[in-house]
């Protein structure tokens, strides 16, 4: 016992740093060691390749041979480029579709698969999850089938209901946009719903009696006790739904190629396709320069609007 | 005696000093000492297993015609990541391949700036040396490969379009298969296309590959004599001809004479094939490999080939599609072997023939045209039709197809507009000014 709190005691003079006069504290360098590896990935594979992209956009370089300083010329052509212009506005459309049909079904279907004495639960949330595991060439694939104009199953089933058929699901402009739109939700949809559940089920039961003693009905509960209690978790999902939006490739790459007449071109479509179609690494840089700066600033007003991070009072 | 284990400091030190010694090495770059001579290992990069099988087999002949001693080592990756790859490492100054196949589509990249003359070796001495090859090879195949003069790459194929069709159906239907003109012969595909809900010609609208949208167009542009650019790598695409091509197009598709399918090789177009919604059309000799064999293997010796019908107003009898050309890669230790290597396999008379039997890709020299074991092949697929013959008397008609390093930008700019033209969107006048106008408004950047 009396060896126990000697012990002790010893503990917390260590803790306290008063060992004694004689003793002067050593400098360790073991912390940094261990954290070192991800900041020097960190500088490597961020900060190296922002900055390069940073110097490259004010460049004209082929890929090969030394770049040539341009200035800001390629930001001016990108500010009178039609096609960055339809990029940056397909973009608009997927993040909205992303940030106003996505996250609102999800919160729905979380809701739903939350719901008390629901049955085969697990298979439904395996269900809504699966589409994101599914390889994008898988899924481009498996659409490109579905809306074939000749011989889809869509067209056929539309044909076979409704005796009208030959909607030209990826070959027309507009409804190229919708059918990207629609592997979107199916793809991301499951996805983003396992983190609404997560949420609910961190939301406390109290809660939920208190209302239903108030007399609230279902919706007012969902209105002023669940959306209020997965305000953080809505933030979260709406900022990476944004940032996964305003980067979306694999969908219109897959799909559509950016098509037809660039009416599904993504940004980063636009980007990859001036450096590694066309050559042209400095106009590419600048359009990235230029995503990123919209995705941060954006993501920061996100951030500051829906008060990630902050405590809740 | 006793020794004591490394200390931590001592391991550490160590572990620094292989570290750098790893990194010093690898940012050192590659021999450039020639070889002459002896054994060499050729790095070969291509995206097509045929090409790797070909230039293995053609190793011993490469042996007896030169003073190496060949040894492959293939890489395989997709054509477009080929020249992803090629470039990458050229920055790095190391890893690049002695010998690479750049699929035609892929080239124009290699155009940009200075990209060909400072990667590529240029092969125009090296055909010159060889007594009668630069006349015997076809400035058509030479071309799109091709600047300034200099030749960058020798293409494996003259993929020359012709017209495939179902002989059983025709003969049932009772359609001729001799129809001389295209205005005629789109009349007869009106017809069928009302009697038996099937289509002679096809157009490509996936939009995820502009090139096969772009494909279905060019082949008919060129036979007519139209063009994409010229020599001068300048934009020609705006003409009377590929108006006429375009217009001729969007009527075959409101008469149905032509059927719009999603992809020319994937589950659209077999489920045409096999439900004889397509009973024709014209494409590239190796569709048959690629397209026909592989979507209908069992409709073997039910199709046959014949030339394209003529434009009532002009142009030839075919046109040429596809390809993929050679090149070595420059200033390496292995450039000389390299290069006589792919000359002694890939441009010898004997090499051009076994191109043809194992491959099916067509001779790049005018004489071996006359080589008689070609002229005597029988196609089974084709029910034991002798094409070669076929192959040859189209040879004049074999139009040049210049590329510009601003390809890809045409290609998704015309792909849109004629895609809306397909669609009756826009008239095909106002899609070809609109394409000049997007390209000229996206190329000067």
């Amino acid at each position: 016992m009396t060896t126990a709190i000697a012990g002790r005691a010893r503990t917390a003079e260590e803790r306290s740093g008063t060992h004694g006069t004689a003793h002067r504290p050593r400098r360790s360098w073991a912390p940094y060691l261990f954290i070192s590896p991800f900041y020097l990935l960190y500088v490597l594979f961020m900060l190296v390749p922002v900055a390069v992209s940073l110097w490259l956009s004010l460049t004209e370089w082929v890929g090969l041979g030394t770049p040539h300083w341009v200035g800001l010329r390629n930001y001016r052509l990108l500010a009178t480029d039609i096609s960055f212009h339809r990029a940056l506005g397909n973009t608009a459309v997927f993040v909205l579709v992303a940030v106003c049909v996505v996250v609102p079904l999800a919160l729905l279907i979380a809701q739903a698969l939350n719901t008390r004495g629901l049955r085969a639960r697990d298979l439904w949330r395996t269900a809504y999850f699966v589409p994101i595991v599914v390889s994008p060439i898988l899924v481009a694939l498996i659409f490109g089938l579905l809306f074939d104009r000749q011989f889809g199953l869509v067209n056929s089933v539309l044909r076979a209901l409704f005796g009208t058929g030959g909607v030209d699901w990826l070959g027309d402009p507009s409804l190229a946009k919708v059918s990207i739109a629609l592997v979107m939700v199916w793809r991301w949809t499951g996805y983003l719903t396992v983190f609404f559940l997560a949420g609910l089920q961190a939301v406390p039961r109290e809660l939920y009696e208190a209302a239903a003693i108030d007399g609230a009905g279902r919706l007012r509960t969902f209105t002023t006790v669940t959306l209020p209690a997965l305000k953080p978790v809505t933030a979260f999902v709406v900022v990476t739904s944004f940032i996964g939006a305003a980067q979306i490739f694999e969908e219109p790459y897959l799909l559509t190629g950016g098509g037809p007449a660039e009416s599904t071109l993504s940004v980063t479509m636009f980007i990859y396709r001036a450096a590694f179609q066309r050559q042209q690494f400095g106009y590419a840089a600048a359009a990235a320069v230029v995503l990123f700066v919209l995705v941060f600033g954006l993501s920061q007003l996100f951030n500051r609007l829906l008060g990630i991070g902050r405590a809740t009072s | 005696m006793y020794t004591a284990p490394p200390s931590r400091r001592a391991l550490l030190r160590a572990g620094l000093g292989l570290g750098t010694a790893a990194a010093l090495a690898a940012c050192g770059g590659e021999s450039t000492t020639a070889r002459t001579s002896g054994d060499v290992t050729l790095s070969l990069w291509t995206h097509d297993p045929g090409y790797e099988a070909f230039f293995r087999k053609g190793i011993p002949e490469a042996d007896r015609l030169t003073d190496f001693r060949y040894h492959l080592d293939v890489t395989r990756a997709g054509p477009a990541d080929l020249v992803t790859k090629l470039l990458a490492q050229a920055v790095a100054g190391r890893g690049t391949p002695d010998t690479i196949g750049f699929e035609i589509g892929s080239f124009p990249r290699m155009l940009r700036g200075d990209i060909a003359p400072r990667l590529l070796h240029d092969l125009t001495p090296d055909i010159a040396a060889v007594p009668g090859l630069k006349d015997d090879l076809l400035p058509a195949r030479i071309a799109p490969y091709s600047r300034d003069g200099k030749v960058y790459a020798l293409d494996s194929d003259t993929p020359m379009v012709v017209y495939y069709y179902r002989d059983d159906l025709f003969t049932e239907w009772n359609l001729p298969t001799d129809t001389p003109t295209w205005e005629e012969f789109a009349e007869v595909g009106a017809r069928v296309h009302k009697d038996h809900g099937a289509s002679l010609c096809v157009v490509s609208t996936v939009g995820s590959d502009t090139g096969q949208v772009v494909q279905s167009f060019q082949m008919l542009l060129y036979q007519r004599g139209g063009a994409f650019f010229d020599a001068d790598q300048n934009l020609v695409l705006d003409s009377p001809e590929a108006e006429e091509v375009l217009r001729f197009l969007c009527e075959g598709l409101r008469t149905g004479f032509v059927i719009d399918i999603s992809d020319y090789y994937g589950a659209a177009m077999q489920t045409a094939l096999k439900t004889n919604r397509v009973v024709g059309l014209p494409m590239a000799i190796w569709y048959k490999s690629y397209g026909l064999v592989s979507n209908v293997p069992e409709q073997k010796g039910k199709w046959r080939v014949r030339a394209l019908p003529r434009f009532t107003k002009g142009g030839g009898v075919t046109a040429a599609l596809g390809g993929t050309g050679f090149g070595v890669v420059k200033d390496k230790a292995n450039t000389e072997a390299a290069t006589d290597f792919l000359l002694n396999t890939w441009l010898t008379h004997e090499g051009q023939v076994r191109r043809f039997t194992e491959t099916g890709y067509l001779p790049t020299r005018r004489s071996v045209y006359e080589d008689p074991r070609l002229n005597a092949a029988q196609d089974d697929f084709c029910g034991g039709q002798r094409l070669f013959s076929l192959y040859r008397s189209l040879l004049p008609d074999v139009p040049a197809f210049y590329q510009s390093p601003d390809q890809s930008i045409l290609f998704d700019v015309l792909a849109g507009n004629l895609l809306r033209a397909y669609r009756g969107d826009v008239t095909p006048r106002q899609a070809l000014k609109q394409t000049a106008a997007d390209y000229r408004d996206q190329a000067g950047r």
